[in-house]
């Protein structure tokens, strides 16, 4: 008998789960990787490279800047400038004063010893943006930007936004409730109606104009706002800015778009490695992550207003409770602690009873995300 | 599995004519001869001695004879008459004949010393004892006798003398299914084998030889001929006995050193089903990726890779239907019954000119002729499948039928697998059916069908089907003994569906299907032992629906799409010259000429001249018309292997290949995934090409019991098509944009050690090969590890395989089957980052790293019924344990995101000890 349990629990046993944990042997790959972000500005403006280093798989997400690094831009005329630290990985310099006509190239050194260097590149003037407009559809609001280059050269665009929008509380708050005890509100210097958001691209945004015959981007599509979307509440901005790219940059940039997020089922498509023109002198076979190009930088900026996209269906009301709470200790102390609610108004005016109440991301535009301070260009 | 059958008729059966022998005498002669013709001269030399004269009269006709004689011998008045003359006589006395020639002197005996290695004492030698032949003569008359009697052949009032063709089939002699490759020779120069039908053409010298007919697994069978001139020889071979002493039989089955084709592995049912494979089903693809060369990405997968192919380049045919997906169940079975199957060729190297379309290699499977006697069949009853097979008599000795078919009850399996895969659904079933019929002599007709079927659902609502079907209608005509011909037409066709009703808004069913319809006419003329020659035509009309997506009930919201439908011509023109200028060397030349028309109506995108084909790029569409030449590429293609015997056991082999594909299967998947496309080359997709030199060197030991060779190789490939990143392919209009062409380039060596036969057999193969890609084109724009060579995705360079088999009696035998190869390359993440805003996650280069290594050894034991003649059923039992050593093999390694990490892990489809029983009924 015994023998023949084990027999069985020979023939049953093993039948058990098949998915098991897999480090990959990655064993010889450093930690991290150097990642250079940034467009040195041929225009007579500022240049910023942001640097930062990837991480592991199994390392939570967060941005890892480099900092302490030198970066020097060099002509291949010998002129050398160099990029100064401002923090967050950031280096920036003001006008580089680059020569249309010469060659550039980044060299950092980062603060292990590593040195990496750029291949060098021409400097690609870039067009201006003709204008930005937008098309409104079921879909929502398509922004779209024009541009054109009279002298065909460009052909490879890439464009980032920035955009700001004005939101509103639900409600005027007249009062402040904090440490259990509510006071009027100091007008105008603690108004939390009015707030500003911002938001930039996330997305890679490329066109070229290879199958026109003209170098022209009509309606090159920047980005598109849902229908009832918060951003046309009121009055919306969006700053575009483009950039000319060559043909490996704009290469470069594609390949970052299409290595989708979706990685491995069993039959999730293949992936593909990134490479951009940045080597690291030390160690050639170490990835370096980002493609530095040098162009002028063009901006444009638009704004609209939710008039002009009639009936949007989006209110600032939309989801806003208004409780009443009678004007004694013991409900203030219930509703306000225990129910998270918060006084804006008392009523009636004249002779009140009750508190008007409603939740604190209903008065305070700055639980919504935004920002008190008006924008210099609003 | 085994299964055997139960005859115990140990004899050959051949067909003859009955002779008597006469002496010879001396006759004298008196007589006149004044200014007779020469024919009136033997006609009156005829009615004085019991001789007959054989002469070509166009020859003799304008001589005119003035002769006196007395009392002179036959040779001296013949010596007398041709005096100053170049006519020469020769007197055969034993059968009382009179060869007159010109200028040719005819021998009627051989050298003594011709016969020295065959042994006439008789008593030591077993089989001719043994062996006793049937004689049939035109009127239906049947004698026995042994082969010891002489079988004439040809007709003695014809003799030509010199070289004459024999021909013929060899049959087994219970079912009347002809024997493929069976060896028939009088000498080691004079020897040749029989083709798929059984059909053999021999040239030999006349007068007395020796034949000799060997067929694995038969008893060998020698015959005494008496040549006269061409003729016929059907022979019946006998199953061997398994009698209780081993007799041991050295005879020269050395076809793999003499077969002038070179990589050509054949396997028989019997070879097949000595492995042992997971579920104990004897497995026609399992067993082909354990040969040198071949190799498969996993253990669930379909589809095998040979000689760096990728999976789209084999061409596989069954009795000359082309199977797209030839495997059940994700790969886990394949879809041929082993059953209703003969053997199995594997071209891998020097592909015969009349094969053409892919790169790699043909698979042919080649199903049995039904039983032509006796109603037979088997059954058989798996963990996971049931298998019946049917086959017998329609008309006796005329025409047959053979029917298989296969069903599955899975379900209890999927509950097994892995988590991903719970509630999960699986069916298959497949049907052959064949009838060959024998017209006459010189005409055979054969119908031949097949039907597979497969459904599953992957632990959620959607279910995935796919379908092969196939059927076609060959005509054989002997149009002499030298030259025949094959026609065949037939429709092939694979499909699959993918149909989700769970949420009836969604609802969906979408689908892709291949027809093809072929025309096939090949011709073989057989001149003489030294040339031969193979020519034909083929043509394929391909019509693709290459996806379409349509809503599922009236409720569902899904917009219809529909990808459309392609349409081709895919033709073939071939020559093949076979030279055999000595017993040592041999040469085939082939040459094969291939036209592709992509054919309207079809909308083709145009791209901006040099400049990446991308979405971007894409300048407007040109649309043709119905029945439109759009494109047409051609080419020539070149197929050479030559062979040369150093010693009668070594050969050297060398082949040169080039080759063209026209249709190329879609996958950014290493494996066949039921929902891959094919897609035929059109003006934005070129044709892939490919070529390939090998060199080897094959040895046989031990009486040629052991077989050895090494082989080598190196092939280019290019505008073979890999993916770019994130391509998607299904409802994909604009395909050409998401793929690069890439070249290759592979290289390898190969070695097997084989035992055939013996209480011990199998193969020990070991393989090295590479293969390597590289997006050459700069001008695609984004291009793959910098533009370098890299490795593809079913690049594994170690492989081993072990197969034996030990029958330890005649009831039992054991098999056990060993394999490691290198993992399969992949890409990794290996790492993230931010950029332009948003987290991405960096790779490696592209299958810069690789899957931990395969391992597995599989053990079965087959176990036979007892072996009473009087029993109506015969039975057996097949137990056993794949994957003895209970190792994880991971099927795929692959990354989730979990809690904002990315966390890896490894899946194993087979990770466990799997035990598997089988019982089998022939009846």
């Amino acid at each position: 008998m015994k023998k023949l349990f084990y027999i069985l629990l020979i023939l049953f046993g093993f039948f058990t789960g098949c998915r098991q944990r897999y480090d990959p042997p990655l064993n010889s790959l450093p930690n991290s990787f150097l990642v250079v972000e940034g467009v040195l500005n041929a225009a007579q403006d500022s240049t910023t490279v942001h640097l930062t280093r990837t991480f592991k798989l199994e390392q939570t997400a967060t941005i890892r800047t480099e900092n302490n690094a030198q970066l020097t831009v060099e002509g291949k005329d010998n002129t050398i400038s160099s990029l100064t630290e401002t923090g967050n990985g950031n280096y920036v310099s003001g006008n580089l004063h680059l020569n249309p006509n010469n060659e550039y190239r980044l060299r950092i050194k980062t603060t292990d010893g590593k040195e990496y260097l750029s291949d060098y590149v021409k400097v690609k003037l870039t067009p201006p943006i003709d204008s930005i407009g937008w098309d409104r559809s079921n879909e929502g609001l398509q922004i779209y930007v024009n541009t054109k280059d009279p002298l065909n050269a460009t052909r490879y665009y890439r464009w980032e936004y920035e955009e700001t929008w004005e939101i509103h509380s639900s409600y005027f708050s007249y009062f402040v409730y904090e440490n259990g005890i509510v006071r009027p509100r100091q007008l105008p210097a603690e108004n939390v109606y009015t707030c500003w958001k911002y938001n930039n691209s996330s997305d890679i945004i490329l066109a070229n104009s290879n199958r026109l015959q003209d170098d022209i981007i009509y309606k090159g599509p920047i980005t598109l706002i849902s229908p009832g979307d918060e951003r046309l509440g009121e009055r919306y901005s969006i700053l575009v800015r483009e950039y000319s790219l060559e043909r490996e940059a704009y290469d470069f940039f594609e390949l970052i778009k299409k290595n989708t997020q979706d990685i491995g089922s069993l039959f999730s498509p293949q992936p593909s490695e990134i490479r951009g023109n940045i080597h690291c002198i030390n160690n050639p076979a170490e990835f370096v992550i980002g493609y530095v190009s040098v162009s002028s930088i063009q901006k444009k900026r638009i704004f609209i207003s939710s008039a002009e996209v009639p009936q949007w269906g989006f209110s600032f009301l939309q989801g806003c409770p208004s409780v009443k709470v009678a004007l004694n200790p013991d409900s203030v102390k219930l509703y306000f602690n225990n129910f998270n609610l918060v006084p804006y108004d008392i009523d009636p005016p004249l002779f009140p009873t009750s508190y008007k109440t409603s939740t604190p991301d209903c008065l305070d535009c700055r639980v919504r995300g935004g920002k008190l301070l008006k924008p210099s260009y609003w | 599995m085994q299964h055997f059958r139960f005859y115990f008729l140990p004899f050959f059966f051949i067909f003859f004519n009955n002779n008597i022998y006469s002496q010879a005498a001396n006759y004298k002669i008196d007589d006149t001869f004044s200014k007779v013709t020469l024919i009136e001269f033997f006609n009156r030399v005829e009615k004085k001695v019991p001789y007959k004269f054989y002469y070509n009269k166009a020859q003799l006709d304008s001589f005119i004879l003035q002769l006196d004689v007395k009392g002179l011998t036959l040779s001296g008045v013949l010596k007398e008459a041709f005096k100053g003359t170049d006519i020469l006589f020769t007197i055969d006395d034993i059968n009382r004949i009179v060869y007159i020639t010109r200028k040719l002197q005819l021998i009627t005996e051989l050298p003594k010393n011709i016969f020295r290695h065959i042994d006439y004492s008789g008593a030591k030698n077993n089989v001719l004892n043994d062996s006793i032949a049937d004689f049939d003569i035109a009127s239906g008359k049947v004698t026995k006798a042994t082969t010891r009697k002489l079988i004439e052949i040809g007709k003695k009032t014809n003799r030509t003398g010199g070289n004459i063709i024999l021909t013929g089939y060899i049959r087994n002699a219970t079912t009347g299914e002809p024997l493929v490759s069976a060896s028939v020779f009088t000498d080691s120069v004079h020897i040749t084998t029989t083709d798929l039908y059984g059909h053999y053409s021999l040239t030999i010298p006349a007068g007395n030889r020796i034949l000799n007919v060997q067929n694995i697994g038969m008893k060998d069978g020698k015959f005494q001929l008496a040549v006269y001139s061409n003729g016929n020889l059907d022979v019946n071979m006998e199953e061997q006995i398994r009698v209780l002493k081993e007799v041991v039989l050295s005879s020269s089955k050395s076809s793999n050193i003499r077969n002038v084709q070179m990589g050509l592995e054949r396997l028989t049912i019997a070879n097949i089903k000595n492995v042992p494979t997971v579920f104990g089903e004897a497995d026609v693809l399992r067993v082909v990726t354990s040969l040198p060369g071949v190799k498969t990405v996993g253990e669930a997968s379909t589809g095998f890779n040979v000689r760096g192919g990728s999976a789209d380049q084999n061409l596989i045919l069954f009795n000359d239907a082309t199977i797209y997906n030839p495997s059940h169940f994700f790969g886990m079975f394949s879809a041929f019954n082993p059953d209703v199957i003969k053997d199995i060729e594997l071209y891998k190297s020097s592909i015969p000119a009349n094969y053409g379309g892919r790169l790699s290699s043909v698979l042919d499977i080649s199903s049995r002729e039904g039983n032509k006697k006796n109603i037979t069949g088997t059954a058989g009853i798996g963990l996971v499948t049931s298998r019946l097979q049917m086959e017998g008599p329609i008309a006796k000795d005329k025409t047959s039928f053979m029917l298989g078919a296969r069903t599955t009850y899975a379900n209890w399996l999927m509950n097994l697998l892995p988590d991903e895969f719970k509630n999960s659904k699986a069916s298959f079933q497949d049907i052959d059916f064949s009838i060959s019929h024998q017209i006459d002599s010189s005409n055979n007709l054969y119908f031949s069908s097949y039907f597979s079927n497969d459904r599953f659902s992957l632990g959620n609502d959607t279910t995935y089907g796919y379908s092969n079907r196939n059927v076609n209608i060959k005509w054989k005509h002997n149009f002499s003994n030298k030259f025949r011909g094959v026609f065949v037409t037939g429709y092939d066709q694979y499909l699959y569906n993918v149909s989700s009703d769970k949420n009836k808004i969604n609802a969906f069913k979408l689908g892709f299907d291949i027809n093809q319809v072929n025309l096939k006419a090949s011709f073989d003329y057989y001149v003489n032992s030294n040339h031969a020659f193979d020519f034909g035509i083929s043509t394929i009309r391909y019509k693709l629906h290459p996806g379409f997506f349509n809503p599922s009930g009236t409720q569902s919201v899904v917009q219809a799409e529909e990808v459309e439908a392609e349409q081709a011509l895919e033709s073939g023109i071939y020559f093949t010259h076979r030279f055999t200028p000595n017993p040592k060397l041999s040469i085939s030349t082939g040459l094969r000429y291939s036209l592709f028309d992509y054919l309207g109506p079809h909308e083709i995108s145009k791209y901006v001249p040099g400049q990446p084909v991308t979405e971007a790029n894409r300048i407007g569409t040109d649309i043709y018309g119905k029945g439109k030449f759009i494109q047409t590429y051609h080419g020539p293609e070149v197929r050479f292997s030559v062979r040369y015997f150093l010693s009668p056991t070594l050969s050297v082999k060398a082949a040169f290949n080039s080759l063209r594909q026209y249709i190329h299967l879609l996958s950014n998947t290493a494996i066949i995934a039921p929902t891959d496309i094919w897609k035929l080359s059109d003006p934005n997709i070129k044709p892939q090409q490919g070529g390939q030199v090998s060199f080897g060197i094959y040895k046989n030991l031990k009486s040629n019991t052991i077989e050895t060779s090494v082989e080598i190789y190196y092939k280019k490939i290019r505008d073979y098509l890999d993916y770019k990143p994130g391509a998607s392919l299904f409802l994909n209009h604009n395909i050409e944009t998401d793929v690069i062409n890439t070249k290759g380039k592979g290289y390898g060596l190969e070695v097997l050690i084989k035992k055939p036969g013996g209480k011990l057999n199998g193969w020990i193969s070991y393989t090295y090969s590479r293969i390597l890609l590289k997006a050459y084109d700069a001008t695609q724009g984004i291009s793959v590890n910098n533009g370098k060579y890299y490795p593809a995705n079913y690049d594994k360079p170690n492989d081993v395989t072990m197969t034996g088999n030990f029958k330890l009696n005649h009831r039992f035998s054991v098999s056990l089957n060993c394999t490691y190869s290198t993992g399969r390359p992949i890409t990794l993440p290996v790492g993230r980052y931010y950029y332009a805003g948003s987290q991405r996650v960096l790779y490696s280069d592209r299958n810069a790293y690789r899957i931990p290594d395969y391992f597995r050894t599989d053990f079965a034991m087959n176990i036979e019924g007892n072996h009473k003649v009087t029993q109506k059923t015969h039975n057996s039992w097949t137990v056993g344990v794949y994957n003895l050593t209970g190792r994880k093999n991971p099927y795929s390694v692959y990354f989730v995101s979990e809690n904002g990490l990315v966390n890896g892990y490894k899946l194993s489809i087979f990770g466990s000890v799997i035990p598997f029983v089988n019982f089998n009924i022939h009846f």
